[in-house]
């Protein structure tokens, strides 16, 4: 009988010991689970930007591979540089542009033409300044160029020529910058276009001058050591 | 056991051969007298190859833990992370020394990049400080990765510039930003993922991808330090005087009212 109480309360103890482990099994598994969670949740966000980094890195990687491709392989090609200068219609660019028959538009049609209208326009106006961009910077690298002549003068105006370029690109950015706003809100009551034109003046009249200076006897005009 | 030998040869050539190219490098420089050109790559070249010669005596002397080596690397990795600063700073002069206008405002717009790019690495750092539980190695890393963040941006806006403004580069300083544009993209995809992935295995392999990187970007740097000697005599010529002309006359055509 002792002996069966025994066995009875041993069984009991056994089975409370058993649940004990049971129970602080449970409980380290859900202290477990829960730790797991949070550093889960931080491994998740710290994932999330370090792949994102390594996309950027990529991204970033693959465009100064093909920049520095392009900038090798790209020749100074001048007859083509003045055949975009040619390819621009300077009145059509700046009808396109103006303030005026921008006005009259808006008063003479109904806001969903003028809209269209208005979008249409700006979009070729894109164009002709992205061009024009092109153009000033062939002729910034032609500046360049002039500016390692031994001659001080081709040099100068080299120099001039190069200046007026470097401006005249910025002034089409903030052009197409514009043009491209306008076109996503044509709405929009727009300021004035940076003076394109009179920035294309000051470039041809240096460019002139260089000319002028290399056909008067400068043998030739040394090109840069560029990369 | 042979795997882990040719891994451990792997990493010792990857090691030893850049800087041994570096100071094939320096020679160069030092013979062309192109550190008055370029000072802050001389420096930086020189610092590497005494960077170099500390980590690898540390390493071979295998303080117990590491700890001397780890506390050296840090503080050299801080050194390179500023020169390699002014050298993007000496290369930008460099690119923009001839135009009045452009010193002024393209140095400005790098400014401005850098200025932008600064409190992303430090909100990527705040963000996702990332797993090592060791405070000032978790620093070290925090800054790493920002400080080629900002490189990177640099780099790319440098590259872009001269691209859109039609720029002419020198042809050493070419070399240079390409190298240090492509060791720091790698920098920064490899700092990001080294942040989170800490196995041996992850950072193994992260080692392999920079010190290959790192190879790779030496070699481009001889090659141009080497190829702008051998390249430099005959000049070509631009443009010939009719071109000009036909130029003139296009100009006017465009310009008339």
């Amino acid at each position: 009988m002792e002996q069966g109480a025994s066995t009875i309360s041993q069984g009991l103890i056994s089975q409370a010991l058993i649940s004990q482990a049971v129970i602080s099994q449970a409980s380290i598994s859900q202290g477990s689970i829960s730790q797991a969670l949070i550093p889960q949740g931080l491994v998740s966000r710290g994932l999330i930007a370090a792949w994102a980094l390594v996309a950027v890195a990529f991204v970033a990687l693959a465009v100064v591979l093909y920049v520095a491709l392009r900038n090798r392989a790209r020749p100074i090609d001048v007859a083509k540089a003045a055949q975009a200068f040619r390819s621009i219609d300077i009145d059509a660019f700046r009808n396109l542009v103006d303030a005026d028959e921008e006005a009259f538009l808006r008063a003479n049609l109904s806001p969903q033409k003028f809209r269209e209208i208005q979008r249409q326009r700006s979009w070729a106006a894109f164009l002709y300044a992205w061009e024009a961009g092109g153009a000033a910077t062939a002729l910034a690298r032609i500046g360049q160029a002039a500016q390692r002549s031994p001659d001080p003068q081709v040099a100068a105006s080299g120099a001039q020529v190069a200046e007026n370029a470097f401006l005249l690109r910025l002034q089409t950015i903030r052009a197409c910058l514009q043009l491209l706003t306008a076109v996503v809100l044509p709405d929009l009551q727009g300021r004035s276009i940076p003076p394109l034109v009179d920035q294309y003046q000051r470039s041809a009249e240096t460019l002139f001058r260089l000319g002028r200076f290399s056909s008067a006897g400068d043998p030739e005009l040394v090109r840069p050591k560029s990369a | 056991m042979l795997g882990a030998n040719w891994h451990n040869v792997l990493v010792l050539f990857l090691w030893v051969t850049p800087h041994v190219l570096l100071a094939v490098a320096a020679a160069v420089i030092w013979n062309r007298r192109l550190y008055r050109e370029y000072p802050c790559f001389f420096a930086y070249v020189l610092f590497r190859i005494a960077t170099f010669i500390l980590l690898f005596t540390l390493y071979c002397m295998e303080s117990e833990k590491g700890l001397d080596y780890k506390h050296a690397f840090a503080v050299t990795l801080l050194c390179i992370i500023a020169l390699s600063f002014g050298v993007i700073d000496e290369v930008s002069r460099h690119l923009f020394r001839e135009s009045r206008f452009l010193k002024v405002s393209a140095r400005r717009l790098l400014q401005c990049v850098a200025g932008l790019l600064l409190p992303v690495g430090v909100v990527l750092a705040v963000y996702a400080p990332g797993n090592n539980t060791i405070w000032w190695q978790a620093c070290i890393s925090a800054i790493n990765r920002g400080a080629a963040m900002v490189q990177c941006g640099l780099l790319l806006s440098l590259f872009l510039l001269s691209r859109f403004l039609g720029l002419s580069w020198r042809r050493l300083a070419f070399g240079i930003t390409l190298g240090f544009g492509i060791l720091a993209c790698v920098d920064l995809a490899a700092s990001a993922l080294r942040t989170e992935f800490t196995s041996n295995a992850a950072r193994d392999l992260l080692n392999l991808l920079t010190m290959s990187t790192y190879l790779v970007c030496v070699l481009i740097w001889l090659r141009y330090l080497v190829a702008s000697e051998a390249e430099a005599a005959p000049p070509p010529v631009l443009p010939p005087n009719n071109e000009v002309e036909i130029w003139n006359k296009a100009l006017q055509q465009f310009l008339k009212d």
